[in-house]
């Protein structure tokens, strides 16, 4: 049997080789090392001078003279001991003067200063809630669950899966409402239900654009609908002319961005959000940022980028809020901020960076519930991020006076 | 000659004999067809009755059509100088003057008017069109339409804000409520509320919006039917609450006392858990009112109108005077109009623990405490309007084309006010009286409307047969014409059987119709009970992309994997158009252990979506469970080879039928 090898294969394998051994060679020399360093380095501050952190929690106002970009601080966390069903909160959702949050047993409401929980009983659809959004037109809120859809309308809940409506998928990862549509992502493509008919519209694999089935986040805006598809990019939706566009890595090198801002950074993607006509793209290997003409890429070897394992992305105004593995990001195209906790479990740090450079690290006694973080969201001045361990509110230091409880 | 005269005769006896026989054969053919369609009921032999009175087109239909009004709701002038009457069926506002008490014009409005209200300073009234799915404004000064607002599918109930900036309207087919910028003309947006909402009101302070829903909401197989109030913050325009009314059902109207301290809410209590049979201890059906309370603990109750020996059946509209003394119900299929002071059920209510409410639901003597005077009034009476000074009452006796006026301080009605319908009332209008009418079951407990609300369907499984066994969950009587048998077991094959002495003797405990009142049942039934227009239908009769891919589906002869449908396992074989029937019995695998072992009549498929739940029991909620839950053996046609995406296609199909119009009325 003849087995013949491809030359551009070959080319194409020397030349990824070539650049991952060097990308490797500069990450190992450049960045990990000084994060590492920085590490032990504050480790040893926060553990020997324990008035730094005081002094940071009460000055906390002037890091902001660093950046226009808002700083939380005074943190507060939830968990089972405070209400939560669980401790592990998948999302969270700001509804008003409420917060909800879906974790993986109910999904909890926080409603003056008391948390609530819904289960399978009040009519949930899964203990494990994924996604949450609220209709601005009708004030409905919308759960996707591992178990199918809720509509919660004034304490009713409605359920919607592959059983008994036209929802695609009962897995559902992801919804946004978008005027009287609700789309859903889910592991077999998109559902879109319009509220005022209750008709029910699929997209997948065999009708859009969409390479594979597995639709893990959904964002809508402005007559746009993006949803990201793990392991087939990013699809977009007009909702005016109704057209579909893709977006794909274009080297479509599973280890590597081997051009910079050529495009998506990678096929795996997680999460998206769309707002003031800026696109930001969360992958399991980077950032994206597209602003419907060129695309930026971001790493967390040369931005300040806490992680490139991404989980969730949250556009406000012109910045984004990005959820990793690794601690908490806010970005505004210039400035990264990021939020985590110090190995030693002994309150947190505040690192601003202007690309890849830290420009300013603080040090603080509180801080968010864990870097594993999944969501986040904004009521007014406060932020709430959803951890592996706990829900965590913070608040802006240029707004607030509250202290840290 | 004279052989010319005998062959005469002789022709004219043989011609008088074959005559006599083909007379008596066929008379004979006639009186078994008679007993076969009326199931062994005595019955004239009389060909038209039930072969032209029926038809809803051609030169008989429209011979006998009358053009009747049929008066449903009403609203007031501000100075009480003028009435403003809905004429249903004459798809039209009357405007009547009160002090001349006749009708001084007629607006036509949009198909199958519902409601009117007007603005505060009375220069514009609003009409909800249910069939037209519009709102009409009109300039009542000029008395013309100066506006035509899109609503939500089949609006009925309407509310103006204080502002007379915002209309809301309960949008019966599509189970939402609109809100009509009235500045614009355009809806701003749609509430999603309970099942087939049908009126609105605003809370005397402005603040809240109650609206009431007419069918309970699905619950889980064989548990009480529980019926929503649904409540929008006016200033936010979301819902904030949804009251749940338990063993609830049909509440039709709401209305607040002027302090705002409790809401009225007419309702029906179905007891369709336990034997049918049972009606002889007052256990079918009962009728009142659901209090809420409008304080921040908004305490529910419900207290009954009828009787112990008595039932008022199908509470339809409730007012209550300006002074807040006493209220006024229109019992629609009691022909009554039940007058009960306020004062004495808020005192009931604020007094009573909760255990002491919780029985008042089921109390036929409790009434006494409050009912203060029934009025009797012609048939069929609905909506309700108090002049301003509270002096007089006005109720549209909808079948009666007339206005009642009652004089609210000796409680009697004084005078009647002619619409100027027909006057004599034909077959068909007397099958609808009949129709509505609950004077023919024991005690008069219920219509045919009670379950059969607008010639549909009231959501609800029942135990027919007192057994505990073959619940059966109530079919439409919309576009029955062709469809025959009836029943899910098939049992009966014509309304007549449906409607006769099987009904009157097992269900209703009390004599059977006569056979001219059935004959006039069974032809209001197939002339004038029609399914509105199919919401899922483009205008044109094309079907979109996704109902073409369905349909093709629907009538697919082979699975996906390319192998043969078997005929009788494919969709078209047993819903054929044009009624998508085959009106065949199968057995489609639903039968349950609690069913004798029958096979089932294939329902017709006309505007099927208005029809949840499905199936014989009711068990599925939505079209798609029928296969997804209820089709595992593929015995309700080959489905589960079927994509999601196919079963999606093929419901969008399902959804846009509707039987083909030509015996629509024209």
């Amino acid at each position: 049997m003849n087995k013949s090898v491809p030359k551009f294969s070959l080319k194409s394998a020397l030349v990824a080789i070539c650049l991952l051994a060097g990308s490797l060679f500069w990450i190992n020399w450049d960045t990990k090392p000084l994060i590492s360093q920085e590490y032990s380095e504050m480790d040893q501050k926060i553990s020997d001078k324990s008035y730094l952190i005081e002094e940071n929690d009460k000055k906390a106002a002037d890091t902001n003279q660093t950046t226009s970009m808002p700083i939380y601080n005074h943190w507060r966390t939830f968990t089972t001991r405070d209400g939560l069903p669980s401790d592990k909160a998948h999302c969270v959702r700001v509804d008003g003067d409420r917060v909800w949050v879906g974790t993986d047993n109910g999904l909890a409401l926080y409603e003056k200063g008391r948390w609530y929980t819904y289960t399978v009983a009040d009519g949930l659809a899964h203990p494990t809630v994924l996604s949450i959004d609220v209709s601005p037109i009708t004030g409905d809120v919308w759960i996707a669950t591992m178990g199918g859809l809720n509509r919660w309308s004034a304490g009713r809940f409605d359920k919607f899966d592959q059983f008994n409506s036209g929802l695609i998928n009962d897995v559902v990862y992801g919804v946004a409402c978008d005027g009287n549509n609700v789309w859903a992502a889910t592991a077999s493509g998109v559902s879109r239900l319009n509220t005022n008919t209750g008709q029910w519209t699929i997209f997948n694999t065999e009708n859009a654009p969409m390479h594979e089935p597995w639709a893990y986040s959904v964002s809508a805006k402005d007559s746009m609908v993006y949803i990201a598809v793990w392991g087939g990019g990013v699809v977009e939706f007009n909702t005016r002319i109704e057209r579909w566009r893709d977006y794909r890595d274009p080297d479509k090198e599973m280890e590597i961005d081997l051009f910079p801002d050529d495009g998506l950074v990678h096929d795996v993607t997680a999460s998206v959000s769309y707002e003031n006509g800026i696109l930001w793209v969360g992958t399991y290997f980077g950032l994206n940022r597209y602003n419907g003409s060129r695309w930026w890429g971001y790493f967390d070897h040369d931005s300040g980028l806490a992680s490139n394992f991404i989980n969730f992305v949250k556009a406000r105004g012109s910045a984004v809020w990005i959820c990793t593995d690794k601690g908490l990001n806010s970005f505004d195209g210039k400035t990264w901020v990021t939020y985590r906790k110090t190995p030693n479990n002994n309150g947190g740090e505040i690192l601003i960076s202007e690309g890849a450079t830290i420009v300013e690290k603080s040090a603080y006694s509180t801080t968010i519930a864990h870097n594993f973080v999944l969501g986040v969201d904004f009521q007014g001045d406060t932020l709430w991020v959803a951890t592996a361990k706990g829900v965590s509110r913070g608040v802006d230091q240029r707004e607030s006076t509250i202290q840290s409880p | 000659m004279k052989n010319r005269k005998r062959l005469f005769i002789i022709a004219g006896i043989l011609s008088l004999i074959i005559f006599l026989i083909v007379l008596g054969v066929g008379h004979r053919w006639s009186s078994k067809h008679v007993y076969y369609i009326t199931g062994g009921q005595p019955h004239p032999v009389d060909c038209i009755p039930c072969h032209v009175q029926p038809q809803r087109s051609g030169f008989a239909g429209r011979f006998l059509k009358k053009h009747y009004l049929s008066p449903l709701n009403i609203a007031v002038s501000p100075d009480g100088r003028q009435l403003y009457v809905i004429a249903q069926e004459g798809n039209a506002l009357l405007v009547v003057a009160t002090d001349e008490r006749k009708v001084i014009s007629k607006i036509g409005v949009g198909e199958r008017p519902h409601s009117v209200v007007l603005s505060r300073d009375g220069k514009f009234g609003y009409v909800s069109n249910q069939w037209s799915n519009t709102v009409s404004v009109i300039n009542l000064a000029e008395q013309r339409i100066i506006n035509t607002l899109n609503a939500g599918s089949g609006p009925t109930g309407l509310a103006l804000g204080p502002k007379g900036i915002f209309l809301y309207a309960a949008n019966s087919y599509s189970n939402d409520v609109s809100i009509l910028n009235l500045e614009s003309g355009l809806e701003i947006k749609r509430l999603v509320a309970g099942r087939n909402p049908c009126s609105v009101q605003f809370s005397p302070d402005g603040k809240m919006v109650y609206v009431t829903n007419l069918l309970s909401n699905l619950a889980p197989f064989r548990t009480s039917p529980e019926s929503e109030v649904t409540v929008i913050d006016a200033i936010s325009q979301q819902v904030i609450q949804r009251k749940n009314l338990s063993s609830a059902h049909l509440l039709e109207n709401v209305v607040f006392t002027p302090t705002g301290d409790l809401a009225f809410i007419t309702l029906a209590r179905p007891k369709n858990l336990i034997p049918a049979t049972q009606i002889a201890r007052g256990w079918m059906m009962t009728y009142g009112v659901g209090v809420i309370e409008q304080d921040k603990e908004g305490k529910a109750a419900q207290f009954l109108l009828d009787e112990p020996n008595m039932s008022f059946a199908d509470p339809y509209d409730i007012v209550i005077t300006p002074d807040g003394k006493l209220a006024f119900v229109t019992h629609a299929g009691a022909d009554y109009v039940t007058v009960f002071d306020v004062e004495a059920v808020r005192t009931l209510f604020a007094e009573a623990t909760p255990a002491n409410l919780a029985t008042y639901a089921n109390d036929l003597g409790l009434s006494s405490r409050y009912v203060i005077k029934r009025i009797p009034t012609g048939p069929n009476p609905k909506g309700l309007a108090v002049a301003p000074d509270g002096k007089r009452l006005y109720v549209a006796e909808r079948l009666a084309d007339r206005i009642a006026v009652i004089d609210t301080e000796i409680m009697e009605i004084v005078e009647t006010i002619d619409l100027g319908g027909p006057g004599e009332e034909s077959m068909v209008r007397r099958g609808r009286r009949l129709f509505n009418s609950a004077e023919n079951t024991f005690q008069g407990q219920f219509s045919c409307s009670t379950c059969h609300p607008d010639g549909h369907e009231d959501g609800l499984t029942y135990d027919l047969t007192g057994t505990g066994r073959n619940l059966a969950n109530v079919q439409t009587l919309r576009d029955l014409n062709g469809t025959s048998p009836f029943k899910w077991n098939g049992k009966n094959v014509s309304i007549y059987m449906q409607c006769g002495m099987r009904f009157s003797k097992f269900l209703t405990r009390t004599e059977s119709y006569s056979s001219e009142d059935l004959d006039a049942l069974v032809a209001f039934i197939k002339r004038d009970l029609s399914h509105p227009p199919n919401r899922y239908r483009n205008a044109s009769g094309e079907l979109t992309s996704a109902q073409l891919r369905g349909k093709a589906i629907f009538e697919r002869t082979r699975t996906n994997d390319g192998r043969s449908i078997p005929s009788k396992d494919r969709c078209n074989t047993c819903h054929p158009p044009p009624y998508f029937t085959n009106r065949q019995k199968s057995d489609v695998g639903t039968l349950a252990a609690t069913d004798s072992p029958v096979v089932f009549d294939s329902p017709k498929l006309s505007n099927i979506y208005e029809s949840a739940p499905y199936l014989h029991d009711g068990r599925a909620a939505t079209l798609e469970e029928i296969w997804t839950k209820f089709n595992p053996e593929d015995k309700h046609g080959i489905a589960n080879d079927l994509t999601k995406l196919q079963l999606n296609d093929m419901i969008e199909y399902l959804i846009s039928l509707e039987a083909e119009p030509s015996w629509k009325e024209e």
